[in-house]
């Protein structure tokens, strides 16, 4: 009988040379993706974790039973109920953007299964997708306890079904990156970009930080993703290297066209959360992290590959300050528009902030002062809430699909570029390449503006939270605190 | 018809989109504006509003002034001016 490493190779390589279709007619370019080389330059692809199909059965199967038994041990109602409710809310933010994106990584992989050009690379794309499927159905299935207790959980099964601000823009994300990608794309922009770069903010920045909020369920349930991720990420190594090798030009366009896409989704997605929803708990800053994982050790692999930073890294570095202090402090006055609740940082969270981000805060921290005014002004309570909303339509950027919070208080970065007749916004100069280099992949895009315009969507702000977005209020996010802050009674001026 | 805008106060943390009215003033498009975005901006500055690197008349109609549709439009703290009222 053959040991391991001799049989691993025998099941993996299982290409033959076809002769009665042509190679192109198998892996079409335009779903196999771009360079187009024939598989003789393929042949020898690999990647470090070479498992078989029943070591890989055997592995998932323990690490669900760990799942289920932290789940049995802490992962109950009552444990979430104990939590800080801000936390909680981040939670929800977590569990909505990250169940059903997994599944369109599952439909992307399956390209990979298909369309990866040596059989090795299919093989370990097949293992991939049933990762995703994993980890669709672990935040489904953990969440759906907690529906009963509070309706907002239900959107970790809904958010991608509505119109949602949200939503438009994080579809407009994974449509782009997982379910309309050719293969090389894909395993580039995915397991590159996406799983060696920033889902490390998620879940190894973000569990350490439920770990500090006591939230050992979502601590255990990111950590037991992560392993499957560091496992099918390889998969995008040997591609970028062969791409490399034959167009370094569009390698280094596939990094940074998708670490700016990235860079805009995680900021609101994780920079919120830590920064603002984690609590007292925090060990770091979103920039800290971001310098750890993204700034020091993706980059560090980059280099090894012999790619260069992106063109716009002092752009980055920024919005690295102050983008996601931006969208914070805007979507707090439109929070009926999602379906968690925020709060107003503390005197004692703002100075947190004013210390960890220094070059812009002052700036940031007016607007804070402004908010929190108007509480003392219009007096605090659920039924004040509205008293300190925005109701003007929000501007989106017709890339990201996010508000228009570039740049900085003082000077927002936003620009219009005219396209056939049409109008398009964006809120950074990235944003702007990004559509300038493929208009046609984009031009069609109707953001939500556009769509209120064009009568597509309600003008009505009401309407448009309720008809559209597919709140109600019992969901639509409110003030954790309803405004009611005992340092906000005591500070000068208060009602 | 209505004119869509883009509108960005300083200040402020994002854009927002406000309709302009053909024979409105500029002065009462600042003040719309500046409306829009109260809950996060300190209204206690004098603001001029700039299209296309252009300080506006304040008297001027918005259908004098030539503003198109989806175009951005700042109103820009005017620094040397002591806090008090902003324009009109």
């Amino acid at each position: 009988m053959l040991n391991r490493e001799d049989w691993l190779p025998l099941a993996r390589k299982l290409d033959w040379e076809f002769s009665y279709v042509e190679e192109r007619e198998v892996f079409p370019e335009i779903i196999s993706g771009h360079p187009w080389l024939p598989h003789n330059a393929w042949k020898d692809w690999e990647e470090s974790f070479k498992t078989s199909y029943r070591e890989y059965v055997e592995n998932q199967h323990e690490k669900d039973m760990a799942v289920y038994a932290v789940r049995d041990a802490v992962g109950r109602l009552e444990n979430v109920q104990r939590l800080a409710t801000p936390w909680i809310n981040g939670l929800k933010v977590h569990a909505a953007a990250l169940a059903l994106a997994e599944f369109t990584a599952a439909i992307g992989n399956l390209r990979g299964t298909r369309f990866g050009r040596d059989s090795a690379w299919r093989a370990m794309a097949s293992f991939g997708a049933l990762d995703e499927i994993r980890h669709t159905q672990i935040p489904l299935l953990l969440m759906h306890e907690l529906v009963r207790w509070d309706s907002q959980f239900d959107w970790t099964h809904k958010f991608y079904h509505t119109n949602n601000w949200l939503a438009i823009a994080a579809r407009h994300f994974f449509d782009e990156l997982t379910l309309g990608q050719n293969a090389i794309e894909f395993q580039i922009a995915t397991n590159i970009v996406l799983e060696t770069g920033f889902t490390n903010l998620q879940f190894v920045g973000l569990a350490s930080l439920a770990h500090g909020a006591g939230d050992y369920m979502f601590e255990k349930m990111v950590t037991s993703i992560q392993t499957d991720e560091a496992r099918h990420a390889q998969i995008g190594h040997p591609v970028l290297a062969l791409v490399l090798r034959h167009d370094p030009e569009y390698a280094q366009y596939l990094i940074d066209k998708w670490f700016w896409r990235n860079w805009h989704l995680f900021s609101f997605l994780t920079g919120v959360t830590m920064d603002y929803l984690a609590g007292e708990q925090r060990s770091a800053s979103f920039k800290e992290f971001m310098e750890e994982w993204i700034v020091d050790q993706f980059f560090r692999t980059l280099d090894e590959f012999g790619l260069k930073r992106p063109w716009y890294w002092d752009i980055f570095q920024d919005e690295l300050e102050i983008y996601h202090h931006m969208m914070y402090a805007s979507a707090y006055t439109y929070r009926s528009t999602f379906w968690f609740d925020v709060v107003v940082p503390s005197p004692d969270d703002r100075r947190w902030l004013r210390d960890k981000y220094p070059k812009h805060w002052n700036e940031i921290d007016a607007v804070w002062e402004c908010i929190a005014n108007h509480w003392k002004r219009s007096g605090v309570g659920a039924e004040k809430e509205m008293s300190v909303h925005s109701s003007a339509l929000p501007a989106f950027c017709d890339m990201c699909q996010f508000p228009l919070c570039g740049g900085t208080p003082r000077k927002n970065t936003a620009s219009v570029f005219e396209l056939n007749g049409a109008n398009y916004i964006f809120c950074s100069e990235p944003c702007r390449w990004i559509f300038q280099r493929e208009p046609e992949r984009y031009a069609a895009h109707k953001d939500l503006v556009k769509r209120i315009l064009a009568g597509e969507a309600p003008a009505d702000f009401t309407a448009l939270r309720t008809e559209y977005f597919r709140l109600t209020p019992d969901t639509w996010g409110k003030d954790v605190y309803g405004g009611e802050y005992e340092w906000l009674s005591k500070e000068p001026g208060s009602s | 018809m209505p004119i869509p805008i883009y509108g960005f106060v300083e200040g402020d943390t994002m854009g927002v989109l406000i309709l302009a009215e053909e024979g409105e003033t500029i002065c009462s498009l600042t003040c719309k504006l500046l409306d829009a975005v109260r809950l996060r901006v300190d209204a206690n500055y004098q603001y001029e509003a700039v299209y296309q690197g252009d300080v506006l008349d304040p008297d001027a109609t918005v259908l004098q002034t030539n503003l198109k549709p989806l175009q951005r439009l700042d109103l820009k703290r005017q620094h040397d001016v002591p806090e008090g009222s902003y324009n009109g």
